[in-house]
Formats: C-alpha cells, sequence, structure tokens
C-alpha cells in the first residue's frame, strides 16, 4: 500500500504555471526584494520617532518631577514654604514675608529630599535664635494625597522632635491654594483663619508681618484662653494634635 | 529579507511538498493557490536559520500544515461555502492515481498529515511527532487507524 501511497502522490506536483505565479508574487510583494532597502531608508524615520518619543518622555518625565504634589509651610517669623514632588524633593522654595524671601534665597535645598531640607531651614540661625527665644514655630504639611501627607507628617514631625517648641500639621493643598491668594504660606493662613474667626475685620494683610507668636497671643487675647496651636484641641475641626510646652505637637487632619 | 536566488531555490526545492500538503487540506485549486504562495512569502520574509536541509523541510512542512488550517479555520471560509467546492486532484491522473488519493482525502482531516509524512515523505513517529508537535503516541495512534482505514478502502496488507 505504502508503494501504492507514493506512487500516487508522485504525480501531484507542482504546476511550472503556478511556480512562475508564485516567483511573481513574491517580487511584487517585496518590491523586487528591496523591501531591505525601503527598511533602510525608513530607518532615518525610525530613528527621529524614537527620539521624539525619548523627548517626549523625557519632557514627561521633568513635568513630574518639577510638578510640586505637597508643600512644607514653616513659619516663625521668617514665612516659607518648601515645594515638594512625587518624589519626595524640594523643586521650589518660596518666601512669604521679608524674612522669608532672604531665606528662601539663601538657602541651598533645591533638589534635596524634604526631610534634609527641613533641617537645613530648622538649622538656619535666625529660626535658631527665635526657637531660643521661645517663639512658636509651625510646621503645615500641605498635600491631597492622605497617605502621602500622613508619611510626611511622621518625617516631619522626626525632624522637628529634635526642636523645641515646633507643632506641626497636615491637612489638603486646598489650605494652600486659598492661603498663597491671601499672600500667606500655609501656616500662617490657618492661624489668620483663627484670628478671623474671633475677629471678622482682620485681614491677610494685617498678619502678614506678625510672628507666629504674635498673631498666637492675639488669638489667645481674643478668646480669652491660653496660647492655643490648631490641632490642640481647640478651633481645628478635625485635629488631632496634642499641646507640648517644650516638644513638637503634631496634627493631621482628615 | 532573503533573495531571490534563495526564493527560487526553495520553490523549486520544496514545491512539490507544499503543493501536496495543500492537495491533503484544500478543496480547491484557489484556496492551494493561495497558501502555496504565502507558504514561499513567508519564507523569503523569515529569518530563521536552519541548521540543515532536514530543518528546512521541516520548517515548509510545519509552516503549510499552520497555513492550511489558518485558512480553514479563517472568518471567511467558515461561514461560506466556494462555488468551485471540488477536490483539486491532477486531472490527467489515472485511475489507480485517483483512487489512492480520493482513498487518503476521504481520511479524517487529523490523519491525513500522519499518513503523507510517514508513507510518501517517509518520516518516522517521532520525527512527525516533532514535526507536528504531536505526542509520539499519538502519531501512532494516527498511523494505525488511517492504516486500517486505508486498507478498507484500498485493499492490501497496509504495510508501508
Amino acid at each position: 500500500m505504502g508503494e501504492r501511497l507514493r506512487e500516487a502522490f508522485a504525480a501531484v506536483e507542482a504546476e511550472e504555471e503556478l511556480k512562475d505565479r508564485t516567483q511573481a508574487y513574491l517580487f511584487r510583494k517585496t518590491q523586487g526584494y528591496s523591501a531591505r532597502k525601503a527598511a533602510g531608508r525608513a530607518g532615518p524615520m525610525r530613528w527621529a520617532v524614537a527620539v521624539a518619543c525619548l523627548v517626549l518622555f523625557a519632557g514627561l518625565g521633568a513635568g513630574l518631577f518639577f510638578t510640586p504634589v505637597s508643600a512644607i509651610s514653616i513659619d516663625i517669623n521668617p514665612s516659607l514654604e518648601l515645594n515638594v514632588n512625587c518624589f519626595d524633593r524640594v523643586v521650589s522654595v518660596e518666601g512669604f514675608n521679608e524674612d522669608g524671601r532672604k531665606l528662601a534665597e539663601r538657602l541651598q535645598v533645591r533638589f534635596m529630599g524634604y526631610p534634609a531640607a527641613l533641617d537645613a531651614v530648622l538649622a538656619e540661625e535666625s529660626v535658631q535664635s527665635r526657637l531660643a527665644d521661645g517663639e512658636p514655630l509651625s510646621i503645615y504639611v500641605a498635600c491631597d494625597d492622605e497617605q502621602r501627607g500622613g508619611a510626611m507628617l511622621d518625617e516631619v514631625r522626626h525632624c522637628a522632635g529634635r526642636g523645641r517648641n515646633i507643632h506641626c500639621q497636615a491637612g489638603s493643598r486646598e489650605t494652600e491654594e486659598a492661603a498663597h491668594a491671601a499672600g500667606l504660606s500655609c501656616g500662617k493662613y490657618r492661624a489668620f483663619l483663627e484670628l478671623q474667626a474671633l475677629d471678622p475685620t482682620v485681614l491677610p494683610e494685617d498678619v502678614q508681618g506678625l510672628t507666629m507668636r504674635e498673631i498666637r497671643e492675639k488669638i489667645a487675647a481674643l478668646s480669652g484662653k491660653g496660647t492655643a496651636w490648631p490641632g490642640c484641641g481647640k478651633g481645628n475641626g478635625r485635629g488631632q494634635g496634642k499641646r507640648h510646652g517644650q516638644g513638637a505637637g503634631c496634627a493631621q487632619e482628615g | 529579507m532573503r533573495s531571490e536566488q534563495e526564493a527560487n531555490r526553495v520553490i523549486g526545492q520544496y514545491a512539490g511538498l507544499v503543493r501536496r500538503i495543500c492537495l491533503m487540506h484544500l478543496k480547491n485549486r484557489a484556496d492551494s493557490e493561495d497558501v502555496f504562495q504565502t507558504v514561499f512569502l513567508k519564507y523569503v520574509l523569515s529569518t530563521a536559520a536552519f541548521k540543515s536541509e532536514e530543518h528546512e523541510k521541516a520548517w515548509f512542512i510545519r509552516v503549510t500544515v499552520n497555513a492550511c488550517k489558518d485558512l480553514l479555520g479563517s472568518f471567511f471560509r467558515t461561514h461560506t461555502v466556494p462555488l468551485d467546492e471540488l477536490v483539486d486532484l491532477p486531472a490527467e491522473a489515472p485511475p489507480d492515481t485517483r483512487e489512492v488519493l480520493d482513498a487518503v482525502l476521504s481520511l479524517p482531516e487529523k490523519y491525513r498529515d500522519a499518513v503523507y509524512l510517514h508513507y510518501i515523505e517517509g518520516y518516522t513517529a517521532p520525527e512527525i511527532g516533532e514535526i507536528l508537535h504531536k505526542n509520539v503516541n499519538t502519531v501512532y495512534t494516527l498511523l494505525t487507524r488511517s492504516k486500517k482505514l486505508l486498507r478498507e478502502k484500498l485493499g492490501g496488507d497496509g504495510d508501508g
């Protein structure tokens, strides 16, 4: 049977016309077997596309790197903010009063991790001298990502724990936008809101030149209570901070 | 991409093989020609490096079988019936040849490749298993069953 099968299939061959048509088909489909050359000509275009993609990704990466997603507002008398990107790097420093602007110009904390940048700010002589004089310092972390904000607050608290009379809080960036619109840093703006709640005639420009202690004293005077910090159980919504006479008090808004 | 000379060489060398495998699966000349041309185009565009002539031949068998199955399984094929639904056998074939080819083509499709590769191309069951990516025992089973069916149709002892 095997022999019969072999003989039968031997009769089946590819016709010469079929081979000719196939050769013509291949010639046509490969553009005369020049597709490689065509591919070579397409090379510069492919390079151009690759370079364009690279530039695009680099642009997107740079955009991402330079876009702040959170801010750390530091207020004592120098009043300034560290704008922090999603990689926890400081991308800009902004002063919100004369001392703050001078300090922002002098500080070289750009592209530094925010804990190191915060350490650098706290180590500044102008800040240290005020802390030594018993001036309270406020640190406010503005971040819309609750998890990130919480982690930053922990880190900030860790840095501040080494200082005295430093009070930390965290909240959304909504505060940051409103504060900047009023020409104030976040920390000072929150103090201003407390003061305005007690005295509606107070304007942002009235507190711009004041230290945090001076604002706190006004609040204490109007409220008839002792000096208290946001998040210390007084007029601060969801604040959960603890009040410390000497250490750092911290709170995070929900 | 391979050169025109290489294309002409393999057409000369494997045209019969590809044509016969097409015949085993496809019932009309137009489909056969489509697959025939597709297989050689795939070769020209392929960058596969063949270790030997046997390796190259196995590549052609495998690619042709797959191309036939792809065509048969295509949406168009499964939803239409060609006007020329005729077995594409050589017109001038003698009666005995036609009878044998008819017997092979009447086998269930899954048997045909094994029969062709074993009886016509002389491959062993393990080699067929390797080429078609089938278990060797499955190939033995296919050959045994197809031998029985062919013996019923053609008579004889069925030995290769």
